[in-house]
């Protein structure tokens, strides 16, 4: 254990985090654990609200609080817990150690200041550097992330660039101090097919030049099947299933991995009449049932499955784990 | 042959973008640059392309929710770009419109069942209880429970929202609507569940769709024939078939090849496109894909491709791109 | 058929436990905001006292001459008596019935009036209807308050309303300016143009499905002019363009200028803090509505 232990870059175990609303507390994300090892690409897959996102910013402590919190849980980044540190520690880390980057990329760089400006501001930030020093650093980077003429472009301003180089502009910045560790919380969701083909490209070279580890949280299966090594499954604020892109895609364990993979229309060489469709919707996370919350919509549901939720047992492999009663395969 | 419901003939949309001190016309954003299409009754036309072909606008203009710049659409034979408020607003009943952004497209303050009734109450068809029984049909055929009527829309899911568009569209029985990205906005589970709702509709009342996605699957799944739009302009026409099992415009190759495929067995051989996608306010000249294509020759930058009919006389792959330019077939 | 299944099922639940309101959310918050809900309970409390006097239970002998001059607050004056021995106790009471009249009606009605002018000005924004509102917006605006009211007071010489139209002519401009704009944005939602393909007029569109969508501006705004126009009478008592029968805090003010001279002072402080009481309480319950309609901010914990 301690092996795995040392050899892990982030350890995440029983995380659990709650939002007031006026019917009470509601848990978003409801006792998660995982693992991330160093320099691999993971996927968080998953519909809106089952608590990828939040699961996101509780990694960099930048869950908005009021109405969050982190109510309980560990995150353990080289040895520190991130719940416990003071907020002036985090900000060092953030950016530093653990970046993240965000969906819409014109509301996340600020529209009034350069490029330039924004670029520099992190490097001084967490480095000792000269502005020169730090403009040269951001020009690199701009570099790197395939943004032509970099030297012109780094003057300009956020609405002078397209969706996509926008993106590309967060992820230099989110990159320029080298960080163990990059959250992308749907980076290309906003973006168009040939462009988020672009960006994701560049994601998956950037990862293998500065030796980091991704999280990238998406709803798109197909960006999972195309740059991750592991995926993560998570349904109404637990994870129902993990192990790698091989597994989960040709032998998922559990209903709702299926159920995705089968729902989703794809290229056929047939039109068929009728997509498979999951029946019902989401629960309530204010009206949760006693037992599997996946139970009521499930073709494979058997008594037991109502009585209490599942835990997440892990086989085998490390990383690789399913929450169910009756997993399939 | 018999007459096409639709017939769409060189239509342009140009929107004037104003400045200066009287407000004069600085430049033009062709979003709808000369596009001509045919729609059969009962059948479905998926339209498809990225932010900026002008697919939307397209599908608005054939509406005349906004004004043509240029160009003809015929109805049922009836050009209503000629018609006059009233008998346009008599037409209204034929062509009908459902939205991709499920939160915007409903009234926020108007309870569902006024929402759903309204069509119905401003053409004044039937009687009050007939209208109130219409109703409840239509919740039927888009699976929402009664319940729904008597709340707002803030209170529904994206799906639920989605569907409720659907039944404020088919109120007036059209036979055809411009369906807008009706699924983009939606969670993966319950993207199936409205297509499928789309599905019955072209199955069993017989409805014809002008269906526009940038996803290339969700078109498949609906579609008899594919339009492909790029800038303004339509590159591709085809049936389905022919399209997905040989696509001839690069555009529509590389927008193929980009699509993530949720299988782990086919990583697919990409084609990266260069550079972004340029405005519509300063097209390229000649052909608009020319700055991006790599074929592109020196003929692409000079001269717009003619549209050209690279299939057969019975099944027409229609292509705009000079590689195509020998094709022995004329257009229709 | 499996269709029908399938879409039945698919839509099986319905959220019926946390069922909603449009209002419920606003509510919720209005009553976790303290000071909110203390300014509530006091503008409550000058309500009752008003509709007292309306239905004629108390404050009836605000302008009989009930006892000597200047008398001290006592057990039967309780507030004293002014210069003419007026119980000032009285006329206090009957202003609040005042205060509440001239706030309720300029408050509704220049709200009315800047919702319709404000609405057609943004759905018809970049056209002349849109100019000429806006044109006479800017003019309204320009004029100094003060001069507008005493020229409409003498356009309308003794009528009993002269002021009351003033304040409306005015105070509609700023609601107007709000609600324009709030328009000019919801005019390009997708449920406008659903409304425009089924057919619907354009003036439906406007009324039956945009300005429901601005009352929460309407209903602060409100508030606020209700505010406004209390204060206003003040001033316009002490030029004798205000309450010309009956007696206002403003009156009251005005009147005790001489008595103040002379070193009697009830008058004056009564009415100041029975107006700056209602003033002060409205504003901080219209500081609690506004946050409570604001979507984006968090209720208090």
């Amino acid at each position: 254990m301690t092996d795995e232990v040392a050899k892990t870059l982030l350890c995440v175990r029983n995380l659990v985090v709650e939002f007031d609303t006026r019917f009470g507390p509601v848990r978003a994300v409801d006792d998660i654990s995982f693992d991330i090892f160093p320099n691999e690409t993971v996927g968080i897959v998953g519909e809106s609200g089952c608590g990828k996102t939040v699961t996101g910013l509780s990694l960099l402590r930048l869950v908005p609080s009021p109405p969050g919190r982190i109510v309980q849980g560990s995150i353990i980044l080289n040895g520190n817990d991130l719940v416990q540190l003071p907020e002036n520690d985090m900000a060092q880390l953030r950016g530093d150690d653990i970046s993240m980057i965000f969906q819409e990329p014109m509301t996340a760089l600020n529209p009034v200041l350069s490029l330039g400006t924004q670029m520099t501001d992190v490097l001084r930030q967490h480095r000792k550097m000269t502005k020169r020093e730090a403009r040269n650093v951001a020009i690199d980077m701009l570099e790197k992330v395939g943004i032509p003429v970099p030297e012109k472009r780094i003057d300009e301003y956020p609405h002078e660039l397209s969706g996509g180089m926008r993106q590309r502009v967060m992820i230099a910045m989110a990159l320029s101090c080298n960080p163990k560790l990059l959250v992308a919380d749907e980076p290309t969701t906003a973006l168009d097919v040939t462009t988020q083909a672009q960006v994701l490209e560049q994601i998956v070279e950037l990862q293998e030049e500065f030796h980091m580890a991704v999280i990238l949280i998406t709803h798109d299966l197909g960006v999972i099947a195309e740059t991750c090594q592991r995926a993560i499954v998570m349904y109404c604020g637990n994870i129902v299933e993990t192990g790698t892109v091989e597994d989960l895609f040709q032998r998922p364990r559990h209903p709702y991995t299926k159920g995705l993979l089968e729902s989703i229309p794809r290229l056929r060489d047939e039109r068929i009449a009728e997509l498979p469709i999951i029946p019902g919707m989401v629960p309530d996370l204010l009206s949760l049932p006693a037992g599997c919350r996946f139970a009521d919509r499930c073709k494979y549901a058997q008594a037991d499955c109502l009585q209490t939720p599942p835990r997440l047992e892990s086989s085998g492999d490390a990383g690789s784990g399913v929450a169910c009663y009756h997993p399939l395969n | 042959m018999s007459q096409p419901l639709l017939k769409v003939v060189n239509l342009k949309k140009h929107f004037p973008v104003r400045g200066g001190m009287f407000s004069r016309v600085l430049a033009k954003v062709k979003a709808v640059d000369g596009v001509s299409f045919e729609l059969g009754k009962q059948r479905t036309l998926g339209l498809v392309g990225e932010s900026g072909c002008g697919k939307s606008t397209l599908g608005r203009t054939v509406l005349r929710l906004h004004e043509p710049t240029a160009g003809q659409i015929f109805l049922d034979g009836d050009d209503i770009c000629t018609l006059d408020r009233e008998a346009l607003k008599q037409r209204r009943r034929d062509m009908q419109i459902i939205y991709q952004d499920p939160y915007a497209s409903l009234s926020p303050r108007r309870l569902i069942g006024q929402t759903i009734q309204e069509p119905l109450d401003v053409h004044k068809i039937g009687t009050p209880e007939e209208r109130k029984k219409r109703v409840e049909e239509l919740l039927d055929i888009v699976g929402l429970r009664k319940q729904v009527l008597s709340r707002y829309p803030h209170e529904f899911s994206g799906g639920q929202r989605q569907r409720i568009g659907i039944a404020r569209a088919l109120a007036l029985n059209p036979s055809f609507i411009v369906a807008d990205e009706p699924v983009s906005a939606l969670d993966v589970s319950v993207q199936s569940q409205v297509l499928n709702v789309i599905s019955r509709l072209q199955r069993e009342h017989g409805i014809a769709f002008l269906f526009i996605s940038h996803d290339l699957a969700v078109i498949q799944h609906v579609s008899d024939d594919v339009g492909v739009m790029y800038l303004g302009k339509l590159v591709e026409y085809s049936d389905s078939g022919s399209l997905y099992r040989d696509p001839k415009h690069p555009y529509t190759r590389a927008l193929m090849s980009a699509i993530p495929i949720p299988d782990v067995r086919q990583r697919a051989k990409r084609i990266v496109l260069a550079g972004d996608i340029p405005s519509p306010m300063n097209p390229p000249s000649g052909c608009p894909f020319h700055t991006r294509c790599a074929e592109a020759m020196p003929k692409c930058s000079q001269v717009v491709p003619p549209r050209v009919n690279a299939g057969s006389a019975e099944k027409p792959h229609y292509v705009s791109c000079h590689l195509f330019d020998g094709s022995p077939e004329s257009p229709a | 058929m499996s269709a029908p299944t399938n879409a039945a099922t698919s839509a099986a639940t319905l959220p019926d436990e946390h069922h909603e309101s449009i209002w419920g959310k606003a509510i919720y918050k209005l009553r976790r905001d303290r000071a909110g809900m203390v300014g509530f309970a006091i503008v409550m409390t000058y309500f009752i006292a008003a509709s007292g006097v309306w239905l004629g239970i108390w404050g009836t002998h605000w302008s009989d001459v009930e006892g000597p001059k200047w008398s001290p607050m006592s057990s039967e004056f309780w507030f004293g008596t002014n210069i003419i021995g007026q119980d000032i106790f009285q006329r206090a009471i009957y202003s609040t019935k005042t205060a509440f009249e001239i706030g309720l009606v300029v408050a509704v009605l220049s709200t009315l009036i800047g919702a319709v002018l404000g609405a057609l000005a943004g759905f018809f924004s970049g056209t002349w209807i849109d100019a000429i509102i806006l044109w006479i917006k800017g003019v309204l605006d320009s004029i100094p308050f003060y001069l507008f009211v005493a020229a409409v007071a003498f356009a309308l010489q003794d009528n009993p309303y002269a002021m009351h139209v003033a304040m409306i002519s005015t105070f509609w401009t700023t609601t107007g300016r709000l609600v324009r704009g709030e328009v000019i944005k919801l005019r390009n939602f997708e449920f406008v143009e659903a409304a425009k393909a089924i057919g619907v007029p354009q003036i439906t569109i406007i009324f039956r499905h945009i300005l429901p969508n601005t009352f929460h501006i309407l209903l602060v705004q409100a508030t606020i002019v209700f505010v406004a126009a209390i204060k206003s009478e003040v001033i316009l008592s002490f030029l004798g363009l205000g309450v010309q029968d009956g007696v206002s805090w403003g009156l009251m003010i005005s009147e005790s200028t001489l008595e103040v001279l002379a070193g009697y002072f009830n008058n004056f402080i009564w009415a100041s803090v029975l107006l700056f009481g209602l003033v002060m309480a409205f504003n901080m319950f219209s500081d609690a509505l506004q946050d409570a309609l604001d979507p984006k901010k968090v209720a208090a914990p």
